[in-house]
């Protein structure tokens, strides 16, 4: 018996889609997708360099993004400051560099939090929603308590939890954690529901095989492609909420550089005409979750095999029209 | 015949252009977002202020919130005020007389208010009051002593701010306040008080309509908190028409006010919380003060000619507590180093813009007795590190300062003071506290290091001081001890030789200074910016407008 059966979307790239062998396949396909659809390539792009800025920052960054300097404060844009500087004479462009490390750290560990206690709950409650006795019951509870979480606005909700367990950095990721849990508990629940049904999942039963192995090994593996997909979406999502609460004050303290918490800082005096201390940090934050969105949108296109399928043949037809040419000369 | 070109034209560059933008959108869009009546910004007898809050309680015995100062000021009027001077530094700005005057009963020159005449006791412990005669409250009911008798009776009964000022005037029983006559009414304490007549100036010490507040209040509510809370009975130039917490409140001119009716018939008091809106309505025309604007703004605005802006020394003094019982600030090389360590000219330059001056006092610089010469704490990181080593932390220490999230200058100060310190191996963890909550922090006084902006409302060293620095003073927020300081409070506020007062001030604030109870930051200035055609401001000491003093 197999654990993978048919029909079901997975995020390795079929190699007869591509007429090449496997790993190099895959490979040859994203890059084919890449050239097919330009605005996933800018988002893995922008996602690339934000990447990059976080890892390499000490070594780009021309300042301390924590040293301020009120001798050269509110200096506009220009040399040596490549986007001027804040009140406190911070420099802008250091911090902005720096920020996606808090900004990133918190949006892939509240988001991978969320996706895993989302994605297990979902699956207990997908697997025990039809089942009499206690497994009913915990179904129930488990969905009616994503009810109570959704039923909040999520900002409010946010802020509600950071409130309660206070402010530090382990709270801001478990509030974007929380709020993002009922997302994959309820995309994971649909999954399984659909996917309990397959014959192999019946097979598994008849042989004896227990709950928990069923779910770890048949349903789970074969439920998770959406909630990856779902994944690249809700970062760009948690790091929107990250700055939000920091705009607000109740996320990262000043000066640690997060673009939420700079575009507070700065954000009194723009009235005065000195409009970057919040607008660089506010560019850095759209042009972000626009990566992330553009990624996940990419995601969801290679998730799906019926619009996998669709974007395979589209490559083929390129590519045929790209040799034909050739063969003709 | 004229063209375009006969216009001048502004210096236009990116700048004026968004500046004038927003203005002319705030001028159009914000009256309807704000409700603000057309008539009203437009009519001449009308005044719009853009204030951060609307008053929440109008029973100053248990307010002190911004917004019930300007209505405490406009519903009432005590028994006496400060004689009112040119002001130095603008010329069509006035201010409180609160210098020493040696010939003056109490050394101060003071103007009846309520009051028609007084005398102060050589010994200084009786004060009579003559008051004015056919003086009538928003109600109708005359002024008698009782009302006097009756307000400070309530002091006594509800505590509360009351209770403060019957304290520090060493009133200790409601009997002490005497009716010597339907318009007579006396003060008598045991001990010699040099605040007993300097305290009737105070905005917080006013006189209510006993008759009304009686008959509201029934036997179920005597003092009549309920009434007092959210209405007015008193003797002052205004009387509320509308108050809707949180949007505006409107006040009428009493035409039967015995100082005369007001000029400005109607007072719209409007709540805009950011002040980047209120600098925008006032830019746009659209009110006629905007009150208590950010450094930067106020200075943008005086590159508009429909707006003037005055800036005056003020009462308002923003420190740190280093707070003495909490580990490392009970060593006073400690507490010394953190001043040393403290960028004061760059601060007052970098989030000031150069609007306030060096806090260099214990006191307020601009009251009788203060003295600037013991401050010695020019920024120095060499003397810092040393001191920190004498004191057992020259490896530096860890420690927290907490700020108002709803004031924009904490923030930036604390950063600035952050780095600083940083070089001198201190590391500050920066707090970030709501506003709402921001006082209970100071008050619960179990923050190793806390911002606090006051300002003391009576000009009198003893008063200042006693406020801050008396170990058993409810404001002494950063535990300040020390028996000598103490026991020279104590003399100054038992004697009414106001040259041995002034004698002791200067000792104590030399033991303060060098023992270094907080970190001094600076004495922000006061500023009015208002339409440039409305005249008459004056400043006052409670650091609030009195909407009675404009014109047009």
């Amino acid at each position: 018996m197999t654990s993978q059966p048919q029909g079901v979307p997975t995020l390795q790239a079929a190699p007869e889609e591509a007429g090449r062998p496997s790993a190099s396949g895959s490979w040859w396909f994203f890059l084919a997708v890449l050239r097919a659809r330009p605005q996933f390539a800018l988002g893995y792009g922008i996602v690339l360099l934000i990447i990059l800025l976080a890892i390499f920052a000490p070594l780009i960054a021309p300042f301390d993004p924590q040293q301020a300097n009120p001798s050269a404060f509110l200096q506009p844009p220009g040399w040596p400051y490549l986007m001027g500087t804040d009140a406190t004479g911070l420099d802008i462009f250091s911090r902005v560099i720096y920020a996606p490390r808090i900004d990133l750290a918190i949006a892939l560990a509240g988001t991978l939090v969320s996706a895993v206690f989302g994605s297990i709950f979902g699956s207990i409650a997908g697997y025990y929603e039809t089942k009499r006795g206690l497994g009913t019951l915990v179904s129930g509870f488990i969905m009616r308590s994503s009810d109570v979480i959704q039923a909040f606005p999520v900002f409010v909700f946010a802020i509600a939890v950071v409130a309660v367990l206070g402010q530090s950095l382990q709270s801001i990721i478990l509030a974007v954690a929380f709020v993002n849990a009922p997302i994959y508990l309820r995309l994971m629940r649909s999954q399984v529901l659909s996917v309990r049904r397959l014959r192999y999942v019946e097979a598994a039963y008849i042989a004896g095989t227990s709950d928990l192995g069923i779910l770890a090994r048949h349903v789970i593996p074969n439920a998770m492609a959406p909630v990856l997909a779902q994944l690249s979406v809700n970062i760009g999502w948690a790091i929107l909420l990250t700055s939000a609460l920091s705009f607000i004050g109740a996320g990262v303290e000043a000066p640690t550089p997060e673009w939420g918490s700079m575009i507070a800082m700065g954000y009194q005096n723009i009235i005065t005409g000195h409009w970057w201390p919040s607008i660089f940090p506010g560019l850095a934050l759209a042009l972000t979750i626009f990566g992330f969105s553009l990624v996940g949108a990419s995601v969801e296109v290679l998730a799906d095999p019926v619009r996998r399928g669709r974007l395979a043949g589209e490559v083929r037809q390129r590519r045929g029209a790209n040799v034909a040419p050739a063969g003709q000369v | 015949m004229s063209s375009f070109r006969d216009f001048p034209l502004p210096n236009l560059n990116r700048r004026n252009l968004l500046q004038a933008a927003s203005a002319t959108a705030a001028a159009t869009v914000m009256p309807r977002i704000l409700d603000i009546p057309a008539a009203y910004a437009q009519a001449g007898s009308t005044l719009v202020i853009a204030a951060p809050a609307t008053p929440q309680s109008l029973d100053c015995n248990f307010d002190v919130s911004l917004g019930t100062f300007e209505a405490i000021a406009a519903l009432y009027d005590g028994l006496l005020g400060f004689e009112k001077i040119p002001d130095a530094g603008v010329p069509d700005a006035r201010r409180e007389d609160i210098a020493f005057h040696a010939d003056k009963p109490g050394g101060v020159n003071m103007v009846g208010k309520l009051a028609e005449s007084w005398e102060l006791s050589p010994d200084a412990k009786r004060v009579v009051f003559k008051l004015r005669e056919g003086v009538m409250s928003n109600w109708g009911n005359e002024l008698t002593a009782e009302d006097v008798r009756w307000t400070w009776n309530r002091a006594f009964e509800l505590g509360g701010l009351g209770a403060f000022y019957t304290a520090v005037t060493g009133l200790k029983k409601p009997e002490d306040i005497k009716v010597e006559d339907k318009y007579v009414v006396s003060f008598n304490v045991e001990d010699p008080n040099p605040l007993l007549l300097k305290i009737h100036t105070n905005l917080y010490t006013p006189v209510y309509d006993s008759v009304k507040c009686k008959a509201e209040g029934g036997t179920d509510d005597p003092w009549a908190r309920k009434f007092i809370e959210n209405n007015s009975a008193g003797f002052g130039p205004y009387q509320l028409q509308q108050l809707v917490r949180g949007q505006q409140a409107v006040f009428q001119a009493r035409a039967d006010y015995y100082g005369g009716k007001p000029a400005i018939d109607t007072v719209v008091f409007k709540e805009v919380p950011t002040s980047a809106s209120r600098v925008q309505l006032l830019q746009g025309g659209a009110v006629d003060i905007a009150q208590y604007l950010q450094p930067l703004e106020i200075i943008s605005l005086k590159n508009v000619p429909s707006v003037a802006v005055e800036t005056v020394p003020a009462s308002f003094m923003i420190w740190i507590e280093l707070n003495a019982k909490i580990e490392p600030f009970d060593n006073v090389d400690v507490r010394r180093a953190m001043n040393f360590a403290f960028p004061q000219q760059e601060v007052i330059k970098a989030v000031y813009q150069d609007l306030a001056s060096p806090l260099n006092g214990c006191m307020p610089n601009i009251y009788p007795g203060f003295s600037g010469e013991f401050y010695d704490y020019e920024y120095n990181l060499d003397k810092a590190k040393e001191l920190l080593e004498k004191a057992g932390h020259g490896g530096g220490f860890k420690s927290t300062l907490a700020y108002n999230a709803g004031d924009p200058v904490q923030e930036p100060i604390a950063i600035i003071y952050q780095s600083a310190l940083r070089k001198i191996g201190i590391e500050l963890e920066l707090k970030k506290v709501p506003a709402g909550s921001f006082y209970n922090f100071v008050t619960d006084r179990k923050q190793p290091m806390i911002f606090y902006v006051d300002s003391p409302w009576c000009p009198d060293p003893g008063y200042s001081l006693t406020l801050y620095f008396d170990s058993k003073s409810y404001v002494n927020y950063s535990n300040y001890v020390n028996a000598d300081v103490d026991k020279l409070l104590a003399e100054m506020a038992a004697t009414a030789d106001e040259s041995l007062r002034l004698e002791k001030a200067k000792e104590a604030q030399k033991i303060i200074m060098d023992e270094a109870p907080w970190t001094f930051v600076c004495y922000p200035n006061y500023t009015m910016a208002r339409k440039a055609d409305l005249k008459g401001w004056t400043y006052y000491t409670s650091n609030n407008i009195r909407f009675q003093d404009f014109s047009r």
